[in-house]
């Protein structure tokens, strides 16, 4: 049902420099080792695999760059005990920097062309307009003694500032068109100053429409010339495009290389502010699960050519903090066990509550939307995941089950409540008595929630936490008292004593341990423990009111069948038909996600909030990555 | 912004503007050792900062932290239009790191060396520094720097690389002059109330810029008046479009400090140098947000001011603490804060 994160080992590696590398690549094919990260001193300073490190990220990085380029598949490296050099690595490094020099100096050839495309298109479109202007086009080439003329666009944003600055030179500017943040624009002024406005020009980003030599005058002609300078440009655009794939294709051989070598340096790069050393000797610490002591000897026996000394140590209580969690595995609970996770990380000593998780979220979610047809659409439409999203598939098929466990408990089919006989009853029946069950349903949880707090505690050795403070022994006592309390007053009316004896004792041992952990003055002290003891009250109260929404949902989901009936029930047999299909549909999409969203509400902050912190350090071992 | 809200934001800005150091405090710290610096910056801000002399950048990126900090607290009761323009005007201190990797990768440095001079701006970070410290060439930056936040600024300052080469001051100005072209179509947006009191502040800084830039082009570099007067950012306060067209025609910096507005005119007037006007400008331009600060009720306009000022102080214990970690002589600094004019 639960059960602890892994048992672990602290492993400490002593062994020779040349073997450090074949040491990481058996460790990572094992996929046991969580490096641990622990300054050398000075009894070992070096960080002999630091080298290393700063060339594969260079050739790492590289590669990450010119991948995106790749369009045949790379086939996955033969073997996994081949040691790269660092030799090797800053080859390819090389390498792999004159191809990317190559393919970044392409790069920068298709962007400027694309900018020349964009702006021949731009000026095509000025032309466009031309036959709004009264111009002679023949004057843009035949540039007289005295008089400058040019046609283009500028960006919209340069326009003012360019002809406030042209009145220094005499010219004058003016736009015929804008569209699209560009404006096309005529300017014209004394030839004198051309030089100085070609300057000007080209700071404000200004195309021009260049006029060839052969032009006669007409617009046509014009046009012709821009889409043969159009389809000009894009012929050369392709060009370079292939040439950057035929560049590629080229040096397949060595991306190939590089990416293999890559693949294999991975796990000892990784090493490289983990691993310390002095004068040829290096030190490896980390994490290992226990029960694979003896593999990990038995591989390293096997694969290290110098002798080498391992120990293992069990992780004593002040480390519990640093020890990764490694959680069981398990195919089912997979994906409880990453809504798990979304809420925090079970600690190292921390009970991993994915068993209870799973096995109470689906039991709530069917007690709140119990019918045999919604569970049985939610179960199948699940399946549809089974490729793309496994764990979608998993908690919907488990959770549409107990949908339609429920509902046969309730007689529940698509809303309608007389088809199937019920096992038990419709909670419309008997709507006290089910909210009741569900006040009952919340106080089992939160004991079982409080008495993992208190295992938690003492796996920690907080035993004093476990026993006197709120979450621990002395707060399920009071818990307990005061279940008991409120049902003597609800069943007999009475509030004796005996009542008030076992409430009081317990909130003493509480306020008492509260009042010897808190500081500061006597009376901040005083308003500390008081307000503390009355949120413990007040969170116990609240935690199991909290969960009347399990009955109250399940009456909403009644309520909500009963009202599509009544909607259907004043239409004519098509129309009633349509509006139940219909109806049941929006129950399941919307009820049912808000059920799975108040399920996963209740766990976390009634359940998780009471016996489990979230702080622990997940696992993650050293291994190839694909 | 709710009755609340102002009220809160009022005596915030209260507290942090009474933290802020006089310029004659600034000037005065130049004379001390960077211990006894630090002691009474702790003493009159609170903050505590770390010399790590292996690691001279760490207290610079704690400066620029604390004050965008602040700026967080500050910004978070703004909304919409006014808040849009304050995360905007915040956005200066990440052009430094902009700055910084531009002309690192134009003079092909490390990038080692490069990482060591960025500040880490943490939240407020909007570059891919990462991605862009691992380019191989400038081109390569460029082309990344395109598709960030940053592709509008960037975009004219490769056209200045590509023209003028790695010119720093070019590069900058570009960068400067798109980042208040942009500055000010966000404060476009702003109500009537907003926009006036806020474009005191910002005219402040615009005429500094403009006339600093004006000179620079048209007597350091050369350029006609025409491209100086284009290279130019939006106006400010009192040097408006047509009084820049007629500066710019202007064939000496003499000529230009006699024809410019009498307020300008004065406060240059004894001033050799674009250099040590460039700083006069600077402080008269501060001035104005210290005024705005200090006596305007519009509470937009103060925020802004702070920043401004802020902003100033910060760089201006950056490049003291540097010199004093350097070893550097005090007049070398009093000259590298600008406080010799």
């Amino acid at each position: 049902m639960w059960s602890a994160p892994q048992e672990m080992r602290k492993i400490g590696l002593y062994m020779v420099d040349a073997d450090a590398q074949q040491a990481a690549l058996a460790l990572a094919r094992m996929a046991v080792l969580h490096p641990l990260e622990e300054p050398g001193g000075e009894a070992l300073p070096e960080n002999p695999a630091a080298p290393y490190h700063e060339v594969y990220h260079d050739l790492n990085s590289r590669f990450g760059k010119i991948s995106g380029f790749i369009r045949k598949p790379l086939e996955a490296p033969a073997e996994s005990t081949r040691l790269v050099t660092l030799d090797r690595l800053q080859e390819l490094d090389q390498q792999l920097k004159a191809l990317w020099a190559q393919i970044s100096a392409l790069e920068e050839q298709i962007r400027r062309q694309n900018e020349r495309i964009a702006a021949i298109r731009q000026l095509a479109n000025s032309l466009q307009k031309f036959t709004s202007l009264d111009l002679d086009l023949g004057r843009l080439r035949r540039q007289g003694r005295f008089l400058r003329i040019a046609v283009g666009t500028i960006p919209a944003e340069n326009f003012n500032q360019l002809r406030s600055a042209l009145s220094l030179t005499k010219f004058l500017i003016k736009t015929f068109y804008s569209s699209e943040g560009i404006n096309h624009v005529v300017l014209f002024g004394p030839s004198q100053h051309r030089e100085e406005v070609q300057d000007l020009l080209q700071s404000a980003d200004f195309r021009g429409l260049v006029v060839p030599e052969e032009f006669t005058g007409s617009p046509t002609q014009l046009q012709a010339d821009l889409d043969l300078r159009s389809r000009e440009a894009e012929a050369h655009l392709r060009n370079l495009q292939q040439e950057l794939y035929d560049l590629i294709d080229a040096n397949m051989a060595t991306l190939q290389s590089a990416r293999d070598a890559l693949l294999l340096a991975q796990p000892y790069a990784s090493l490289g502010t983990v691993l310390k050393g002095r004068g040829g000797l290096v030190y490896l610490q980390g994490w290992v699960p226990a029960q694979r002591e003896d593999e990990i000897r038995q591989q390293l026996v096997g694969h290290l050519e110098y002798p080498f000394q391992l120990e293992f140590s069990k992780p004593g209580q002040q480390e519990f903090d640093r020890v990764p969690s490694l959680l069981k595995k398990s195919r089912l609970l997979r994906p409880f066990q990453g809504l798990v996770k979304n809420f925090g990380m079970p600690g190292y000593r921390e009970v991993d509550p994915s068993g209870l998780f799973a096995l109470s979220y689906l039991l709530m979610f069917g007690m709140m939307f119990g019918d045999i047809g919604h569970g049985a659409v939610i179960a199948l439409a699940s399946l549809l995941f089974v490729r793309s999203y496994p764990g979608v598939t998993i908690v919907g098929v488990l959770a549409g089950m107990s949908s339609l466990f429920f509902g046969f408990v309730y007689g529940s089919l698509f809303g309608y409540e007389h088809v199937v006989p019920a096992l038990w009853m419709s909670p419309m029946h008997d709507p006290v008595q089910v909210l009741l069950l569900a006040v009952f349903w919340g106080a089992g949880f939160i004991v079982i929630a409080n008495l993992l707090a208190i295992r938690n505690f003492y796996a920690a050795g907080q035993f004093e936490q476990a026993y006197f403070s709120g979450k621990g022994l002395a707060g399920l006592l009071f818990y307990l008292a005061a279940f008991y309390a409120a049902y003597q007053v609800a069943a007999n009316g009475r509030f004796g004593w005996l009542e008030a004896l076992v409430m009081a004792a317990p909130m003493t041992v509480i306020v008492g341990f509260q009042w010897r952990r808190s500081s500061g003055g006597l009376v901040e002290r005083i308003l500390v423990v008081f307000i503390e003891g009355l949120e413990h009250v007040i969170s116990n109260v609240s935690g199991t009111l909290s969960f009347l929404r399990v009955a109250a949902f399940s009456l909403n989901h009644i309520a909500l069948a009963a009202a599509v009936f009544a909607i259907a029930g004043m239409l004519g047999s098509f129309g009633h038909g349509v509006t139940v299909v219909l109806g049941n549909i929006f129950i399941i999409v919307l009820e049912g996600a808000i059920v799975a969203i108040q399920c996963l509400r209740l766990e976390y902050y009634e359940g998780f909030s009471r016996f489990f912190n979230g702080k622990g350090r997940a696992f993650e071992p050293l291994k190839f990555e694909t | 912004m709710s009755g609340f809200s102002s009220v809160y934001l009022d005596t915030r800005l209260t507290v942090l503007a009474r933290r802020l150091f006089s310029f004659e405090q600034l000037i005065d710290f130049i004379e001390l050792d960077l211990e006894r610096i630090l002691a009474q910056v702790r003493e009159h801000t609170g903050y505590d900062y770390t010399v790590d002399n292996s690691n001279p950048r760490l207290i610079e990126g704690q400066l620029t932290n604390h004050a965008l900090d602040e700026f967080r607290i500050l910004i978070r009761p703004f909304s919409g239009s006014e808040r849009r323009f304050l995360q905007f005007a915040i956005r200066w201190f990440e052009l430094v790191n902009l700055k910084v990797l531009i002309r690192g990768k134009f003079n092909a440095i490390d990038s080692d060396l490069i990482e060591e001079q960025l500040i880490d701006l943490r939240r407020f970070a909007d570059l891919p520094i990462k991605q862009l410290l691992e380019t191989d060439d400038p081109y390569e930056m460029l082309r990344l720097l395109e598709t960030t936040v940053y592709g509008g600024i960037v975009r004219p300052a490769r056209r200045m690389y590509e023209e003028h080469g790695n010119d720093l001051f070019l590069l900058d100005a570009t960068i400067d002059r798109s980042f208040f072209i942009d500055l000010h179509y966000h404060a476009r947006f702003l109500d009537s109330e907003d926009a006036e009191n806020v474009g005191r502040v910002l005219g402040g800084l615009l005429d500094r810029f403009n006339l600093l830039w004006l000179l620079r082009y048209r007597f350091s570099y050369g350029l006609s008046p025409a491209r100086s007067f284009y290279l130019l950012t939006k106006t400010g306060n009192r040097l408006h479009s047509a009084q820049l067209l007629r500066l710019a025609r202007l064939d000496s910096v003499e000529e230009v400090v006699v024809a410019l507005p009498r307020e300008y005119r004065e406060l240059l007037a004894n001033v050799a140098g674009i250099s040590d006007m460039e700083t006069v400008m600077e402080y008269y331009s501060l001035s104005l947000a210290a005024r705005a600060l200090h006596r305007l009720p519009n509470l937009l306009s103060r925020t802004f001011s702070y920043i401004v000022l802020r902003e100033a102080e910060v760089r201006f214990l950056q490049a003291l603490i540097k010199g004093k970690q350097l070893g550097f002589e005090n007049d070398l600094i009093r000259q590298a804060v600008g406080a010799r004019a």
